[in-house]
């Protein structure tokens, strides 16, 4: 069932990358890290970001955002939050 | 500590060698005895305090990390950037003032650097990137590296610790690296200070012996590769000297005047700051600012250039520094997706686009360093106003600069400059680590030795003409 969930997540993730870095052949995997693609810097990232919380409605703090390291932590995050959400 | 001073370059041999004799669990103790030996000799009193600060955070970073208590971690994680920002302001404003002359406060060597390392511990440890290090020796050498120490590059804790003890120590590497870095120093960075200076002292229309038109060009367009070939010398000099003691340091510059955008410029040039306050200043302020859009994006950018402005020190200069680059900043990151867009649509124009965009972004960020190094805003403006008037008496302008401060030495730098770009863009170093893998042994071990003679020759010249010319580096006195 988790594991359904993350493909779900990793499907959503993969249109809003594709959408934020202008990439229409983009594909995610989960040790990807952001020197991985192009046009990931600290200036796209927050708008990434920003895209994820509106796309999966959740909300995500500075310090979860800082620690992330690779796409598969991004995505276990998100599917953290939306367990938890009510 | 001047790198370039002959008593360093003396002494330093005999740390390397000693060091080598040392066991391995020795190794810590060693590096911290060396650094703060060197530092000691500096300014004991400044020695101190950075002992104290250091063990400070490194207490705070432990209830900081400690699970079992979040809140009073949260507490002391607030408490300790607190007054690190508060240690590194009072300084910097006591530089800034007459408080510091009247008081008798020294801005001690290193402080941006050091606080730096200190704050990013702090914060990596908060976010849970980082578990508080477990050995004291270990995080006060991270924090007193003397290679590191004076200016940079600032290279994290998160990034050091994992490497201490060293177990391999790489001479050699490191040793190529320094001497590549002492002529770069020596051979152009100083040849183009002379010219550089005069033009910044002479600035002002009233002054007796102003400069005009092409005289003063010549400033704005030298004092960028003095810049550059100094303070990429300073950092060869400290990743080189950190390899001979086992330590891979973060890299500070990769080719910036090949940038082709104000955002290329500024992921090229002083990477390890940079990216510092890309990651504790411009990404919190940013996840702050995010629900306000564009003027989100226009704050933080701004406020995260201003801080890289100010850091050198607080004066109106670094200010318009930042604050010019900052507006640069804001244009090129809302413009970015319309160009991208323009230019992927006519792909003919894509080669036209990047030359124009490297034109432009270079005399873009030339324009921004006036306000670096001229001594006051107003000498800087009246630099930028009249550079391009009476060009008609450009032979006679520059023959009156060459006459008061050497065509000889001028050629001698510009000479460097260029043989500088050209190894940047060809890389022998890369050709000879390729070469090393395929050639046979006879002909690697003799080639290694004659290179081995011609560093060790190198050392030796240089450390002879630095008897008389140890002059300071650019970046040692933030």
């Amino acid at each position: 069932m988790q594991s359904a969930g993350n493909a779900e997540i990793m499907e959503t993730l993969t249109g809003v990358f594709r959408e934020i870095f202008d990439s229409p052949g983009l594909v995610l995997h989960d040790a990807m890290t952001a020197t991985d693609v192009e046009n990931w810097d600290s200036l796209n990232h927050i708008d990434l970001i920003v895209a994820i919380e509106k796309k999966f409605k959740v909300k995500f703090t500075t310090r979860e955002v800082a620690s992330l390291k690779t796409v598969g932590e991004l995505a276990g995050l998100i599917q953290q939050k939306l367990v938890a959400k009510p | 500590m001047i790198f370039t001073s002959f008593n360093f370059l003396l002494l330093l041999p005999l740390v390397v060698v000693l060091y080598h004799i040392v066991p391995l669990r020795g190794r810590s103790l060693y590096l911290l005895v060396v650094s703060y030996a060197f530092y000691w000799i500096w300014s004991p009193g400044a020695a101190a305090v950075l002992a104290a600060v250091t063990s400070l955070t490194f207490y705070a970073g432990k209830v900081v990390g400690d699970p079992t208590a979040e809140r009073r971690g949260r507490v002391v994680f607030l408490y300790a950037i607190g007054l690190l920002i508060l240690y590194l302001a009072i300084f910097k404003i006591a530089a800034a003032t007459s408080l510091g002359r009247t008081v008798g406060i020294a801005l001690p060597l290193g402080l941006s650097y050091y606080t730096f390392k200190l704050m990013s511990y702090i914060i990596d440890i908060y976010w849970g990137k980082i578990q508080p290090a477990t050995n004291g020796i270990d995080f006060a050498v991270a924090i007193a590296f003397f290679p590191q120490l004076t200016a940079g590059p600032i290279q994290r804790p998160a990034d050091f610790l994992p490497q201490v003890p060293p177990p391999r120590t790489m001479v050699w590497q490191g040793l190529s690296r320094m001497v590549w870095g002492l002529a770069k120093k020596m051979l152009i960075a100083d040849n183009l200070a002379p010219t550089v200076n005069y033009v910044y002292a002479h600035i002002g229309g009233s002054q007796v012996g102003g400069l005009h038109g092409a005289a003063l060009l010549a400033g704005f367009y030298l004092f960028p590769l003095q810049l550059y070939a100094d303070f990429s010398a300073l950092t060869d000099i400290a990743l080189g000297m950190g390899m001979m003691f086992g330590i891979q340091g973060p890299e500070n510059f990769n080719r910036p005047f090949t940038a082709s955008s104000i955002s290329d410029f500024w992921s090229r040039w002083h990477m390890s700051l940079t990216s510092w306050l890309a990651d504790y200043v411009f990404t919190p302020l940013r996840m702050t600012t995010r629900s306000l859009g564009t003027l989100g994006l226009v704050l933080s950018l701004s406020l995260n250039m201003v801080a890289i402005g100010i850091w050198h020190g607080l004066t109106w200069g670094y200010l318009a520094f930042g604050l010019v680059n900052a507006a640069y900043f804001v244009a090129d990151a809302l413009t970015a997706r319309n160009r991208a867009k323009f230019f992927k649509t006519r792909p003919n124009l894509t080669r036209l686009g990047n030359w124009m965009g490297w034109l432009l972004t270079f005399h873009l960020v030339l324009i921004g360093l006036v306000f670096f190094r001229a001594h006051t805003v107003s000498d800087a403006t009246w630099l930028l106003s009249y550079a391009l008037r009476g060009l008609a008496h450009a032979k006679a302008d520059v023959s009156h600069l060459l006459a008061a401060t050497g065509a000889k030495v001028l050629l001698v730098g510009l000479a460097g400059y260029a043989a500088l770009e050209l190894a940047e863009r060809l890389r022998p170093d890369q050709w000879w680590l390729s070469f090393e893998l395929t050639a046979p042994t006879w002909l690697r071990l003799s080639l290694q030795f004659v290179t081995g003679a011609f560093i060790a020759v190198a050392w030796v010249l240089l450390t002879i003409r630095s008897g008389n010319h140890a002059s300071p580096f650019l970046y040692q006195v933030f």
